[in-house]
């Protein structure tokens, strides 16, 4: 996925029903005068859609029979995408708005595992509008809500108007505890610049390398063991890279379902490069990504979002990765 | 055919590009289908145009944004579009609308007979010969593929866990039954002798049923997706791109379980994107990755011959005209290859 001057990016816009996607859609169809794009949407949704080329579609979740036990993708985006892809004229980006119960996984992983998607197209970023009044409930309600915020590499927090500061902070701390790396941009009627959204590269892997997370300091206290939560290690000693290969694969074998992103830059012992990583479920982007920038520290950093992670030995399983 | 050339020649034209016509036209070609002497093609802006005796039509416009589908019915294209629109043209550009779904596309088109068929989303829409109204079959999941038999009364529909086969009885009712398999399953062909029912999935293989005892297996061991597959000489091959190779499973007898298939190399190491069979022979056209085409015997792969030198874009459409003295490539760059099939002293 890391080719990029042909692939046509794909934004993925999430969230639930009534946070305000059909508005952000017109948002971005009306502002980006002389662009040329495909919008494909699952929802009809209260208003109209403004563009020339919208592509009606079902959400379909295939199974894949490739030895992946978690891996699902989108059957309809396939379909499209490779479609798409016979037009004459370039499209600069496609859009895909999603349901209100659409798990973002599976979208995910059909960049990964179709190939002629993969070579065409890159997904761009999930961009997750969440209602800033009703978010907390939904979390509690809906197990996709959790999964969108999850998922999320822009969390465009909604109708901001129509909740106080407090309430504000609230919801805020609850999106970061589920996903540090989200990008919470505060909004009322989804006024957005437009390149916050457009054009991030998320899925990159030298995009790993730009973006800090924003982690909470307080402890991962949580409501439902069932919660999406995030875990992340840092070590200054450098990693023994067989054992971490070996620990990180038996992992994401045995407990991919759970684990729902990865993301990582790692420092091996006796290696000059950075590896950097990211992760969607059991599939995995990664590559060395060339030398460590003079005269800084040289660690390993490690982040997991996803369901019961306390139960699988993260901690220890790192700890036993450095080298003796 | 005889093997005169058995290499890439660097940047050398063959004898059938430097004796057919070439044309650059820079739109994706998405689609070919023969009518008679002529052969129809669809491209990606929408336009359908007529080659025949190596000249272009005009661009006829059929849709707005991309030719998905195309079929024919008698002397007629059908063809489906990413505007939602079911059309059937005549060889003269006149197009009629027989269905139009909006933001839906049209996935596939086939015809039987004078009965027409398009698909949108999981539904089949079914036009009985001189009927107005079409016939909806509705199905669980979105269709890959749709596919007659040679007598029109068997009409195989690919989709999610398997195919739906349709029955058309006496009395013109149609009922189905489910042949499957897990996975999703996208284009479905039936063998000329309509023994066998053939589809390839969105993982790197196909799957067949032997429809008389529903014997079924997987075909398997592909680098990509199969895109393009065909049944050759009657029933004996199937040809299959998706692998480096043109991949020849033997359909004659009891099929393919446990037998090997024949595999015709090609100079380069690129991927086969598209396969044609060669109209009454053992033999077919390959189309690779790099543009290039090749006519190979399946059972004499030293009899192979380059018909067309590489231009970089894949081979999306290749056809043989009814009477197999012309053929025409297309290519996803918007190049096409109209010629003569035969040298000239051979006529």
């Amino acid at each position: 996925m890391e080719e990029t001057n042909k692939q046509v990016p794909v934004t993925v816009l999430t969230g639930f029903l009534g946070a305000g996607k059909t508005t952000l859609l017109n948002r971005i169809l009306t502002e980006q005068h002389g662009k040329k794009y495909a919008v494909i949407v699952n929802e009809f949704g209260e208003q109209g859609i403004d563009n020339d080329l919208v592509v009606d579609a079902d959400e379909e979740v295939f199974e894949m029979n490739n030895g992946c036990i978690c891996c699902t993708v989108r059957g309809d985006l396939i379909r499209i995408l490779s479609g798409l892809m016979k037009r004459a004229d370039k499209l600069d980006a496609i859009i895909v708005e999603t349901t209100g119960l659409a798990d973002p996984a599976p979208v995910a992983q059909t960049f990964f595992v179709d190939q002629d998607v993969a070579d065409r197209t890159k997904l761009d970023a999930i961009v997750t509008v969440a209602d800033a009044v009703h978010l907390s409930t939904q979390l509690t309600d809906h197990h996709e809500a959790e999964e969108q915020i999850a998922f999320a590499d822009v969390v465009l927090l909604n109708k901001i108007d129509l909740v106080d500061e407090s309430g504000l902070e609230v919801v805020k701390e609850r999106i970061k505890k589920i996903n540090p790396f989200a990008k919470i941009i505060n909004t009322t009627k989804c006024g957005v610049s437009l390149n916050e959204i457009l054009n991030l590269d998320a899925f990159s892997l030298k995009r790993v390398l730009d973006v800090e997370p924003d982690f909470l300091t307080s402890d991962h206290d949580h409501e439902h063991d069932d919660d999406v939560t995030s875990l992340s290690f840092v070590s200054d000693t450098p990693l023994d890279m067989e054992k971490f290969q070996d620990w990180f694969s038996k992992l994401l074998q045995t407990k991919g379902q759970d684990i729902l992103r990865t993301k990582g830059i790692l420092d091996f012992t006796g290696e000059s490069d950075r590896y950097v990583f990211q992760g969607v479920h059991m599939l995995m982007d990664a590559s060395p990504m060339g030398k460590w920038p003079e005269g800084k520290e040289r660690s390993s950093r490690l982040v997991f979002i996803g369901r019961n992670l306390e139960t699988m030995n993260l901690k220890e399983g790192f700890e036993n990765c450095k080298s003796a | 055919m005889k093997a005169d050339l058995y290499k890439v020649p660097e940047l050398n034209k063959t004898k059938f590009e430097n004796r057919g016509k070439e044309f650059k036209l820079g739109i994706p070609v998405t689609n070919a289908v023969t009518i008679g002497n002529s052969i129809a093609v669809g491209f990606g802006d929408g336009t359908v145009r007529i080659f025949s005796s190596g000249q272009s039509s005009e661009p006829i416009k059929a849709h707005k944004g991309i030719v998905l589908c195309m079929s024919k019915d008698g002397d007629n294209i059908l063809t489906g579009g990413d505007d939602g629109c079911f059309l059937k043209i005549s060889l003269d550009g006149k197009i009629n609308e027989i269905g139009n779904f909006g933001t839906r596309w049209v996935d596939h088109v086939t015809a039987n007979n004078g009965s027409l068929v398009c698909t949108s989303g999981n539904i089949v829409y079914l036009w009985m010969p001189n009927k107005k109204e079409p016939k909806l079959l509705e199905h669980e999941s979105t269709i890959g593929g749709v596919a007659f038999d040679s007598k029109g009364r068997k009409l195989a529909v690919s989709r999610y866990g398997g195919v739906t086969l349709w029955k058309k009885d006496y009395s013109n009712k149609w009922t189905s039954s489910n042949l499957i398999w897990k996975g999703s399953h996208n284009k479905v062909i039936f063998s000329p002798d309509d023994r066998y029912l053939v589809t390839s999935m969105q993982e790197n293989q196909l799957h067949f049923w032997r429809l008389k005892d529903k014997i079924d297996s997987a075909m398997s061991g592909y680098g990509a997706k199969i895109k393009s597959f065909a049944f050759v000489d009657d029933s004996k091959y199937l040809a299959t791109s998706g692998a480096n190779d043109a991949v020849c499973w033997p359909f004659d007898g009891d099929g393919p379980v446990g037998r090997e298939p024949i595999c015709l190399p090609y100079v380069g190491n690129k991927l086969v994107t598209f396969v044609e069979p060669f109209p009454n022979e053992n033999a077919i056209l390959t189309g690779l990755s790099d543009g290039s085409v090749f006519l190979s015997e399946i059972e004499k792969a030293s009899n192979t011959i380059i018909i067309r030198s590489f231009t970089e874009f894949e081979v999306s459409a290749i056809a043989v005209t009814k009477d197999c003295s012309h053929l025409l490539i297309g290519d996803m760059g918007g190049n096409i290859l109209w010629t003569s099939i035969w040298d000239e002293e051979k006529k």
